[in-house]
């Protein structure tokens, strides 16, 4: 997949404002998400980064400030729409207890589907792929209720793949995991954009792992932009004090930051 | 990692893999068996239905009776008999499949609209109706509806609390319900209590219908139902967390009301004609998911034919158990229902702190 470096801003965020009653949680937010690129919305617990991605997901909606996909105002395009050109990986998921992963993968397939039609040839063809892809092929005819954590949350990843969209949200993709399946769902999300060009938006709590997955990282703070940039120009010392409060020693390993995080 | 140990990780997963796929074949092969048997016993049922009580007709007397020559005996069970068996079976239908919708929309298993106190929301407006404007008797399933609504915005506002907790609407549920019930009961006693009207839709007395209820019935029904299947799909959605079912593009807040809407109409209307029944709606759909599953594609359809034989059931054993004394059905219903419900609730999980 080639990326155009003067293409279009896949989302743009402009001049967003929040609050739930008086309470401001986002003040003139702006920003950008690069076309096939990584990008990582990070911060301290209570920065707004929950509120932006609500926002920028059409699960909340600004009376200030405009976010488009595009250049299209998201405002305008009704969920089905969205549902098209978007995909969200949310934190916290359920499902039926019975329910197969084949067939949980397949509600991905929704938003493509017209009233009373039954399975395209194409929807077969996604589903198989997004499992393939996310490695639970071997699941297929297994209740999801009977995965572990990790294989889960590649059934969650795989229904939003046969979504079949460019732009993939994750609300916090290893929260509930081990290390292991965490580095595993990361591997999945890089592998995601390297070979499909996917761009990815997600936001996540550990610092390291923001750094290392993503090409671009976006610091909140009080419902601000922080900053906004590559991890190598904006992770320092100082910048992630002013994020978090707190004094870290960053180094270099490999030509990539890392903060000492104890 | 070896060659040795990757072959033996390939047989292990082919292995499990055989096993999935053996398990689903299992559920799928029960499922298609209970929906054979179910259809089996409902048709079994009916034929005895028709044949239980003072009257007796054989089969190929009724057969004859009916498509080939008048017999008298064969015409007064025609009249008499055909009416009652069809409104169990429809309102018995109606009451399970708007059990299966409560239940999906309100993500709540113990969600049934007689304990929750749509139907007898909807009878009360019926009694009311049926008591002071009988001119409009023809429009009862209408105001039925109505109240039904009525009942249902009452539960879901007044349980609302940043979220849905599925013992609140249970408990709002169980106070909206006896409300509803007391002032049906006290619009009974103040009319002398023979209004026979009144007491049938208190009582879900279907002893003396006539095809002309099943006239007033059957419209309503089948819409409600097809209407059921038509959203099964969207039902299935509704099990995904709301944000979840958001991101693939359905507009749940729309949805969770349209489906209401017709769980409302399914109850209401069945309660217009056959009285309030309570449990009905929860016992058929959680054997149902025993059976066939929690795919609303199966569960719908076979709560429909679970939900005819459940309810022409307890009616046939109503009109023998006691003969020439009847019980109602409903009546069977929760004495039948009452332990089943304290089951499900001690069972579950869930509701249980």
């Amino acid at each position: 997949m080639q990326i155009n470096e003067n293409a279009k801003p896949a989302m743009e965020v402009r001049g967003l404002s929040f609050a739930y009653g008086k309470n401001k949680v986002l003040k003139d937010v702006s920003l950008k998400i690069e076309e096939g690129k990584i990008t990582t919305i990070m911060g301290a617990n209570g920065c707004g980064k929950s509120t932006l991605f609500s926002l920028m997901t059409k699960n909340l909606y600004a009376r200030k400030g405009k976010i488009f996909l595009r250049g299209k105002n998201i405002q305008n395009l009704n969920l089905k729409e969205f549902a098209k050109q978007v995909s969200i990986v949310q934190q916290y998921n359920t499902s039926s207890d019975d329910i197969t992963v084949e067939r949980l993968v397949a509600f991905g397939r929704t938003p493509h589907r017209k009233p009373m039609q039954g399975k395209s040839e194409e929807d077969e063809r996604l589903v198989e792929w997004a499992m393939e892809v996310t490695g639970i092929l071997e699941y297929r005819d297994r209740e999801v209720s009977r995965l572990s954590g990790g294989q889960r949350q590649r059934v969650w990843i795989a229904m939003a793949l046969a979504q079949n969209t460019k732009i993939l949200f994750l609300d916090e993709p290893t929260t509930y995991l081990d290390i292991r399946y965490q580095i595993e769902i990361l591997e999945l999300v890089r592998k995601l954009n390297n070979e499909f060009g996917i761009t990815i938006i997600m936001v996540l709590h550990d610092i390291n792992q923001a750094i290392y997955f993503s090409h671009q990282v976006i610091g909140l703070k009080d419902g601000l932009v922080e900053f906004q940039g590559s991890p190598e120009e904006v992770i320092d010392r100082q910048s992630i004090h002013s994020l978090y409060g707190i004094e870290l020693d960053v180094t270099q390993i490999d030509g990539k930051k890392f903060v000492l995080t104890v | 990692m070896n060659h040795k140990e990757n072959t033996e990780l390939s047989q292990n997963i082919s292995e499990e893999f055989s096993q999935d796929m053996s398990r689903k074949k299992k559920k799928q092969a029960r499922a298609a068996l209970s929906f054979i048997v179910m259809a089996v016993l409902l048709v079994g049922l009916f034929f005895a239905a028709v044949n239980i009580g003072s009257l007796k007709v054989s089969f190929s007397e009724l057969l004859r009776g009916l498509f080939v020559e008048r017999i008298d005996n064969v015409a007064t069970i025609w009249d008499l008999r055909f009416p009652r068996i069809i409104i169990s079976m429809l309102a018995g239908a109606a009451i399970a499949v708007s059990g299966v919708l409560f239940q999906a929309v309100l993500k709540n298993p113990l969600a049934d609209p007689g304990i929750i106190g749509i139907s007898s929301g909807a009878s009360f407006v019926a009694v009311l109706i049926t008591a002071f404007a009988p001119t409009l008797f023809f429009f009862t399933p209408l105001f039925a509806f109505l109240g039904g609504v009525l009942a249902f915005f009452l539960v879901y506002s007044l349980s609302w609390k940043g979220g849905l907790s599925p013992l609140r609407i249970i408990l709002v549920g169980v106070a909206v319900n006896a409300m509803f019930t007391g002032l049906s009961s006290a619009l009974n006693s103040m009319s002398g209590g023979n209004m026979s009207g009144v007491a049938s839709i208190v009582n879900g007395n279907i002893t003396m219908k006539t095809w002309d209820d099943v006239q007033t019935l059957v419209p309503y029904v089948v819409v409600g139902l097809v209407l059921a299947l038509v959203f099964c799909g969207t039902c299935n959605l509704l099990s995904l967390e709301d944000k979840t079912a958001r991101s693939l593009g359905v507009n749940v807040n729309t949805m969770r009301i349209v489906i209401s809407l017709i769980a409302v109409l399914l109850a209401s209307i069945s309660t217009a004609v056959a009285g309030a029944i309570s449990f009905l709606g929860l016992i058929v759909p959680h054997i149902g998911r025993i059976l066939v599953g929690s795919d609303h594609r199966a569960l719908i359809p076979f709560s429909m034919l679970f939900g005819a034989f459940t309810f022409l059931l307890a009616d046939t054993i109503g009109r023998t158990i006691a003969a020439p004394y009847e019980v109602p059905a409903s009546i069977i219903m929760s004495v039948v229902g009452g332990p089943f419900f304290i089951i499900l609730l001690r069972r579950s999980k869930k509701y249980a702190n």
